[in-house]
């Protein structure tokens, strides 16, 4: 039999004592070897892409990014262990799609389990899809926009973005001048966003009427809107009905 | 609407006694000789019966006249007055259903009554209207009594809300848990600082509950607590967080309400220097200057975080209290710049009254 190799573990938390209490509770196991520790979420989507660790100890409120947030812009689904001291609507969702969780401040015994579970799971590769309907279900509106950019991570403002469009398998999102690349259908984001701020105006085009400032027309039965910055963007005879009722 | 009206077992009782009411009549009216007992019933059933809803107007007028602000010439000047009415029209009653006799009875009325007859039927007209009166005055009464016991049952458990929902908002349970898995981490390898730790802890809430309850607090109390908090969060964050207190002693003995300083403190980390790489010290000044109060902290932000949405909530939060407390004399101002966030209250410096 071959030595089976150890699985790699990194420690998300931004508490020095709760990244000791995991270090000093993985200490009985010889068979996880943790390859770094994080104290935020920007460092931590930097090293789970540097690292790809086999395992992920992973607090939810942390500063700059949160663990959920780290999930969405790594594209990680599978190895994951969340750990939190109190978030309702994270526990909520964790117990709907069955994603293990240690609540702080959690046990040998609680942590050894969670352990073993994840041992079992990683044997065969699974993905595991209840962590992407938990990404995907964000119960409030989106406030930010994340892009990851190579090893940099763009937080956006939700008011500073003027227009999404699709391009291909990205969004390209229009903001202070600049254009951020995405990978992300226009639909999915169309449904993150809030109704009332941000209207699809046409099957590529998105736009936060904070920054619409004209409607044109350009030709018969034609429309385009002019946003604050100047960019003109088409709209489809749908979103035209939809702007009308709106504004 | 009306008590007995809204309650059909009620509605029916109160018509069986006023068909008593009209036997009774019956029975003076055959006793006096004044007629048959078969005249006086068909007489006497039928008015009692349509009076018994006419008499329900006496609840208006014991309603509108509440026992609290009652004086007896008016209540006898107008159960006396209403009575008087009621038997004048209980009379005109009597005599058109008498009449009324006639067409149903061999040409002659239910009655044959002489004058006395009628004064003493007038008699009973009045005192059974008084005494309707008197029996609603009574139900109006019990009615009260009833709607100041739930009145007062609905306040307790207003204010027990109330009483939660601060000590909810006050205890953070994010705090406590993480403070919890600090303790529980440090037991492994320091358990000197893992008991300073609880007993910091265990000071916070007790301190947090005893203070709660008061209106105001004096600032060094206010501070004290604050030392607690300090002292948990230094050791969960380390030495990312550092704080510079400059309490001015004239300051201490100000009175200002509870929590109102421990909360700044809170945002400062949650918002500040969590968020900065590094970390920083917050920096808090408290002193008195004409008869003013000032307060001013001052935290680290990070440069490129968009300002978080609950910030500003805990700030009008404890805006709004100063403003229950003080009204226009108490001011809350904050401003961010790039790298910071200040805020400053201002109070008027009252002090305790020692007697």
């Amino acid at each position: 039999m071959s030595a089976i190799p150890p699985l790699r573990a990194l420690i998300v938390d931004d508490e020095e004592l709760a990244r000791h209490l995991i270090r000093e509770y993985l200490q009985g196991h010889a068979d996880i070897e943790i390859v770094g520790e994080c104290e935020n979420g920007l460092d931590a989507v930097r090293q789970i892409g540097a690292l790809a660790p086999d395992l992920v100890f992973l607090d939810i409120q942390m500063p700059r990014l949160t663990g959920l947030e780290v999930l969405e812009l790594t594209g990680r689904r599978a190895g994951v262990i969340f750990t939190t001291a109190y978030d309702e609507h994270a526990i909520k969702a964790f117990e709907l799609h069955a994603v293990d969780y240690l609540l702080k401040p959690f046990s040998k015994a609680r942590f050894d389990d969670a352990l073993a579970r994840a041992r079992a799971l990683h044997a065969p590769a699974s993905p595991a899809p209840a962590l992407d309907a938990l990404i995907a279900r964000k119960t409030a509106p989106l406030e930010r926009i994340l892009i990851r950019d190579r090893e940099q991570v763009h937080v956006i403002a939700i008011d500073q973005v003027e227009c999404i469009e699709a391009q291909g398998d990205y969004l390209a999102i229009h903001a202070d001048g600049k254009c951020h690349l995405k990978p992300q259908r226009i639909s999915e984001i169309e449904e993150q966003l809030d109704g009332t701020r941000f209207l699809r105006v046409h099957r590529s085009f998105i736009i936060s009427l904070a920054h619409l400032q004209a409607i044109e027309r350009p030709g018969p039965d034609r429309h385009a809107a002019r946003l604050r910055s100047g960019k003109r963007v088409p709209i489809s005879r749908s979103g035209y009905e939809k702007l009308r009722t709106l504004v | 609407m009306h008590p007995i009206l809204a309650d059909a077992r009620k509605l029916l009782w109160y018509v069986l006694a006023w068909l008593l009411a009209g036997i009774g009549i019956a029975a003076l009216l055959r006793l006096t000789e004044q007629a048959e007992w078969s005249g006086a019933l068909w007489f006497a059933l039928p008015i009692c019966l349509v009076w018994s809803f006419v008499a329900l107007s006496s609840y208006y007028v014991c309603r509108s006249l509440p026992y609290s602000q009652r004086r007896w010439p008016v209540a006898l000047g107008l159960f006396g007055g209403a009575s008087l009415l009621s038997a004048l029209a209980w009379l005109g009653l009597g005599e058109a259903w008498d009449s009324m006799g006639r067409l149903v009875s061999h040409d002659k009325p239910f009655v044959a009554m002489t004058s006395p007859g009628w004064v003493m039927y007038f008699a009973a007209g009045f005192v059974l209207y008084l005494l309707s009166l008197l029996a609603h005055d009574v139900l109006v009464a019990f009615e009260s009594v009833q709607a100041a016991a739930r009145r007062e049952a609905e306040s307790r458990v207003l204010a027990r809300d109330a009483e939660l929902q601060m000590l909810r908002t006050q205890i953070n349970p994010h705090f406590l848990f993480n403070s919890l898995n600090s303790i529980s981490a440090l037991t492994g390898f320091d358990p000197a600082a893992a008991r300073e730790m609880t007993i910091d802890l265990a000071q916070f809430f007790r301190r947090t509950l005893a203070l709660a309850e008061r209106e105001r607090i004096t600032l060094g109390e206010e501070v004290v607590l604050c030392e607690h908090f300090l002292a948990i969060e230094k050791r969960r964050f380390g030495a990312k967080l550092k704080t510079a207190l400059r309490i001015a002693a004239d300051a201490t003995d100000c009175l200002l309400p509870p929590m109102t300083l421990q909360p700044l403190l809170e945002n400062a980390i949650k918002h500040g220097i969590r968020q900065v790489d590094g970390g920083g010290t917050i920096a808090v000044d408290a002193l008195v200057r004409d008869g003013w109060l000032h307060i001013a902290v001052v935290n680290p932000v990070a440069a490129d975080e968009a300002p978080a949405g609950g910030h500003g909530v805990g700030l009008k939060n404890i805006r709004e209290r100063l403003a229950v407390l003080y009204g226009a004399r108490a001011r809350i101002a904050w401003q961010r710049s790039e790298t910071q966030f200040a805020i400053e209250i201002n109070l008027p410096a009252d002090k305790e009254v020692i007697e």
